[in-house]
Parts: C-alpha cells; structure tokens; sequence
C-alpha cells in the first residue's frame, strides 16, 4: 500500500431517482498506484462517474472505504475533505468548467490563490505550464474567446499546476472532436510520463481507451475486466 | 478577499442585461423612497407654511390660562419687556401683537357673531397672508382708525362691499360694558380658510385696545422664526424661555394639534409605503440571487471539487448582492435626485386643498435632505446583504456530485 495512491474497500454507492432505489455502484475494490494512466470505462449507467465522485471525494459511498494517498476519506470533515481536494486532487470535468469571467492565467492559479502560494511564484508557474499545454501567449485571455480544446488543456493545466497527487477526469473529451482530443490526451500522457503524475480517466471514448496504461471496465455497477496495457 | 471580491465584481456583469434590470429596478424603489420622503417633507412645510403663515404664526405667547378661558382679562404679563427681549433674539424673524375679542358684526341687513382681532398693520403684513389675500379694497394702514378688513363671505352675508358701513359690539374687558364702534370696509380677504372668512374681522391694534379699555395690553404675540425648523418641536429652548408663571409660549404643534396629528399619519403612511417598496426590492433581489445561483449551479460544484470552502462560496455570493446593491443604491441616488429636482423645478399643484385646517397654498415641492439620499439607499443595501445570506447558505450547501451532473 506503499506506493498506493487510491485504495478502495467494497464501495457501493445507492441513490434515489423518482423515489426508485438506483444501485448505481455494487461493491468496487480498486486500488491505483503511482505514476498510473487509468480509464475506468462502461458504456452510459455503469456507475464509472459515480464511481469517480466517490473515490475523489465528491460524493459520500453508501457503503464502503476510500483511502487517498492512505488517507481514509469517511474520516475527514467536510472542511479536512475540501482542503484535500485542493491541496491533493486536480479535477479535469467535460468542456465548461472553466470560470468563464477569469482569464486562463486566473483559472490555473486559482487553486494556488486557495493554497497560498505567493503572487511571483503563481505568474511563473502558470507561465510556464501554459507553454507545456501549448498556450502560451493565452493567459490573459477569457475562456469564451478559446476553442473547445484550448479550454480544455487550461483546465488540464489548472488541475496540473499545484502538483497534486492525482488528476481525475470526468469525460475530459466529451465535448471535443477526434483531432483535439488526440492533442489533449497526448499532452496529459506526455505529462504523466514526465512528471510521474497519477491520472484517473472516467469515459467511454474509445481514444482515451487507446491512450491509457490502464481499463478498468465497469458494467452495472461492478469491475468487470481490469487489464494492463 | 480579494479573490472573492473581484470574482464577484465580474460575476455580477456576466448577465448585464439581468444585472442592469435588476439594479434599475431597485434603484426605483430607492429612488421612490427618497422622492416620497422629499414630497411628504415638502407636504407638512407645506401645510405648515400655509397654516401659520396665514394668521396663526409658528408660535405664539399668551397669558398662561388665555387660551383655555379666552378670557380678555387675561392679557400677556410685562408686554413691553417681552417684546423687547424679542427683538434681539436670533432665531425670530418677527412678530406681531394682537388683541382679541368675540363680538357681533351688523350691517343694515344683518347681525353676526365674530371674532374682532386688532392687529398692527405693519408687522401683520410679514407675519400673516391677510394683506396679500386682499381681494378687494386695501390693507389696513395705522392713519386709518376706522378702517375694517372683513372676510369675503362674511362680506356676502351682510351685503356691504367697500367703503360700506359696519358697526362692531364688545364687551369691555374688566366691567363687561358694551361698547360699539362703526367702521368703514376697507378691504375684503379671501383666505381660502372658511373658519377665517366666516368669523374673523381685523381692524387696528390701537382701535381695538380702545375699545376693550385695555390701554396697552395685548392677548397674543405671534412669532415667525428664521426658519421652520424652531417651530417643529412642541417644546424647546426659545419656548421654554418666554415661558413663565404669567406667560406661556407655544409653538404650531401645540398650538395646532389636529396638523400634528396629521403629520403623524403621513409619517406612517410614509413607513406603509417604504415597507411595501422595501419588499418589491427584497423579493426582486431574492429572486434574482436564486436564478443567479441555479444557472451556475455546475460552476459552483467545479469551484467546491477543486477546493473552494462552503464559506467562500457563501461569501461570493454575499458578496456578488453586496455589489449588486451598491451599483442599485448609486442608481437610486441618482434618480431620485433627478426626479426631487425635476418636481422642485417644476412643482405639483395642489393650491387651494385643504386638509387638517391649513389650505395647500400653491405648489408642492419636495425637500431634499442628505438623510434621504444616505438612509434609504443604506437600507436597501444592507438589506441586499441580509437577502442574500439565505441563497448563500443554499449555494454553501451543494452537494457536488448532483451540481456537476447538472448540464448547462
């Protein structure tokens, strides 16, 4: 468990639509190391972001344990629990998720401001990782005047910049056509093999399937087939 | 803070068109406000200039017990000391001795009763209205010893006009004989004050103290002030002083209760009409805060997942309405500042209404005063704050999983 990242115990995760019990996640143990390039893949209803809310801390389980980085998730308070989000989980969700009055610049360091990290240090970090993203030049730009995947690779830079422990992605290409979301994934594998950077994928695009080290397939609810590429 | 703040300034000119709407919309309650205030100030100054500035004056100093006996006995104590303490006071503007006396009025044609005041025809004309409501004929004047001014009506009931003959009876004061004098009608006044052209006759101060036998006493001084504002309490420093065992000053609201009173109700259909306005703007902001919050319900679940605390995300939207006020609040001043200007410049008639005894005379004006321009949008805008505490706890409250899962 040394060198795991995320380990998860029997999570199931019920909730209610129209007074209907939905069993959406029944009983999923995974356990995520280091430097991984996950997807966790099922078609529409399997319970994979779900699943992802659960493991990231979004969304309490109905049953089970979670541990992040060997911390128990259900023994944080709501506070403990945000400021590990920030501190430790970059987030990457479908297009718009960018605050659309602050520029790129502010949207990366957002979660640096939270952090506390000085001003200087926050420019120059930003700087440089919208040049890894192949932005440069953006940062004073609004996000309503990037493209789909230009935004896109702001929101991978902002969830990269703080170094946290772990990305998750929620449908990171949903939103985006086959070409820009090549470029997206290929500039998150080359991030992950250069910094060691864990990413977890939650998606049923066949392309991020291709790309990732890792598929853990879920289906109603369970792991189904979880295989190394 | 300041993360929060400018997020906020930003937000809130993400919508401009709703933004806009909004803040117009609040800044014409706080506009409302300010004009209903200025107009009803400007209302009582109103119907209190035209009450005192009529006849009555802003105060007035009689013997202590004339105003409930009537009696003529009861003349004002040391008249003369009075008025000379009078003349070097700073806030009197002027003032006027009378006399005062029931008695009857005839001509050929009939007899009424009426209320014989003797006035100084010099100082009553910066004092009262009687010599500009001359309609016919001319003011009294102190050459004249005979000359009466009587009220129109009064002029139609006994059929005399100007330059016609009357006779006044009264009774002396201390013996209670009879004495009577004929005059001669030399103006006719219209105050548009029916108790006033009913009852009341004017003639000379001297001419009436003669007849009553009352040699140099009088029953009544009235004051003007420098300005209304010394007259609006019914006790204070200037009233206090001429007041004494033998004497006693009283200012309009003593002196004219039923205004006071009506006065006191404008005030609270002022408050009525500032509650209701108060809750138009509440419920728009409310409102507008929630439709706010349930368009960006997926952006406030990114900002908790990556980190932002239920507290920051409560203050953001405090924040947001803070902002929201103050552009509402500066709109506010600014129309209503433009629309009291507007109707000071232009004025609303109502000349020749009469409410609680005084007579509108000309237009209305409404009254600016800083107090308006500060309390009413202050209100409002900490209102706006205490409005949007309930949506921010709302918003703090989010459970993330479903805000993400809301598509936009």
């Amino acid at each position: 468990m040394a060198n795991s990242i995320i380990k998860t115990e029997n999570i199931k995760k019920n909730y209610y639509k129209n007074d209907i019990v939905v069993k959406a996640v029944r009983g999923v143990d995974l356990e995520v190391k280091k430097g991984e390039f996950t997807a966790i893949v099922g078609p529409s209803g399997s319970g994979k972001t779900t699943f992802l809310n659960v493991i990231s801390g979004l969304d309490d389980p109905t049953e089970g344990k979670v541990w992040l980085k060997n911390k128990l998730l259900s023994g944080m308070s709501k506070k403990e629990l945000s400021n590990f989000r920030r501190d430790h989980i970059g987030f990457i969700f479908q297009a718009f998720n960018l605050i659309p009055v602050l520029t790129a610049e502010e949207n990366i360091e957002y979660v640096m401001q939270l952090q506390g990290v000085p001003k200087n240090e926050r420019h120059e970090r930003v700087l440089s990782i919208l040049e890894e993203m192949g932005l440069k030049g953006y940062h004073d730009t609004l996000p309503i005047h990037l493209s789909g995947g230009q935004q896109q690779r702001v929101a991978v830079a902002r969830a990269m910049v703080s170094k946290p422990l772990i990305i998750f992605a929620d449908e990171p290409t949903a939103n985006l056509d086959s070409k820009t979301s090549e470029d997206l994934l290929n500039n998150m594998r080359e991030l992950n093999e250069e910094t060691g950077m864990t990413f977890l994928f939650s998606t049923h695009d066949e392309l991020v399937m291709k790309r990732a080290k890792r598929v853990v397939v879920l289906k109603d609810g369970k792991i189904e087939k979880d295989y190394k590429k | 803070m300041g993360l929060y703040f400018r997020l906020a300034w930003r937000n809130i000119f993400r919508n401009k068109r709703r933004t806009i709407i909004t803040a117009i919309a609040i800044g014409i309650g706080i506009a409302s406000l300010i004009f209903t205030d200025a107009i009803m100030i400007g209302m009582q100054d109103n119907m209190i200039k035209s009450l005192t500035s009529t006849y009555m004056g802003e105060a007035q100093i009689h013997n202590k017990d004339y105003r409930e006996t009537q009696e003529l006995e009861k003349t004002i104590n040391n008249p003369d000391q009075l008025t000379k303490k009078l003349k070097n006071e700073k806030i009197v503007k002027a003032f006027s001795k009378r006399v005062k006396s029931q008695g009857t009025i005839s001509s050929p044609v009939t007899m009424k009763p009426v209320m014989i005041n003797g006035i100084d025809p010099q100082k009553e004309k910066i004092i009262s209205l009687i010599d500009d409501s001359i309609i016919k004929g001319k003011f009294l004047n102190r050459n004249n010893k005979r000359g009466v001014l009587i009220g129109k009506e009064m002029a139609e009931n006994l059929e005399v006009g100007i330059g016609d003959r009357i006779v006044i009876t009264l009774s002396e004061a201390e013996t209670g004989e009879l004495s009577q004098m004929m005059l001669k009608v030399t103006g006719i006044f219209d105050l548009l004050m029916d108790e006033m052209e009913k009852g009341m006759i004017f003639i000379n101060i001297d001419v009436a103290q003669e007849l009553l036998n009352l040699k140099n006493k009088i029953h009544e001084i009235a004051i003007v002030y420098q300005d209304l504002k010394y007259s609006r309490n019914k006790t204070t420093e200037f009233t206090e002083k001429y007041s004494d065992t033998n004497n006693e000053t009283a200012n309009w609201p003593t002196l004219a209760p039923q205004l006071q009173m009506v006065i006191g109700m404008q005030d609270f259909s002022l408050s009525i009409v500032g509650i209701i306005i108060f809750g138009i703007v509440v419920f728009g902001i409310f409102n507008t805060l929630f439709m706010a919050i349930y368009e960006r319900i997926f952006e406030f679940g990114v900002l908790r997942a990556i980190g932002t605390k239920a507290g920051d995300l409560r203050k953001l939207i405090i924040y947001e309405a803070a902002f929201l006020g103050l552009i509402s609040s500066i709109i506010g001043i600014i129309f209503g500042y433009l629309l009291s200007l507007y109707v000071q410049h232009v004025g609303i008639d109502y000349s020749g209404i009469e409410l609680a005894g005084a007579a509108f005379s000309g237009k209305l004006y409404p009254v600016m005063e800083i107090r308006q321009f500060i309390v009413h949008p202050l209100l409002i805008f900490i209102f706006t704050i205490l409005v949007s505490i309930y949506p921010s706890i709302h918003a703090g409250k989010i459970n993330i999983a479903d805000a993400l899962r809301k598509s936009l």
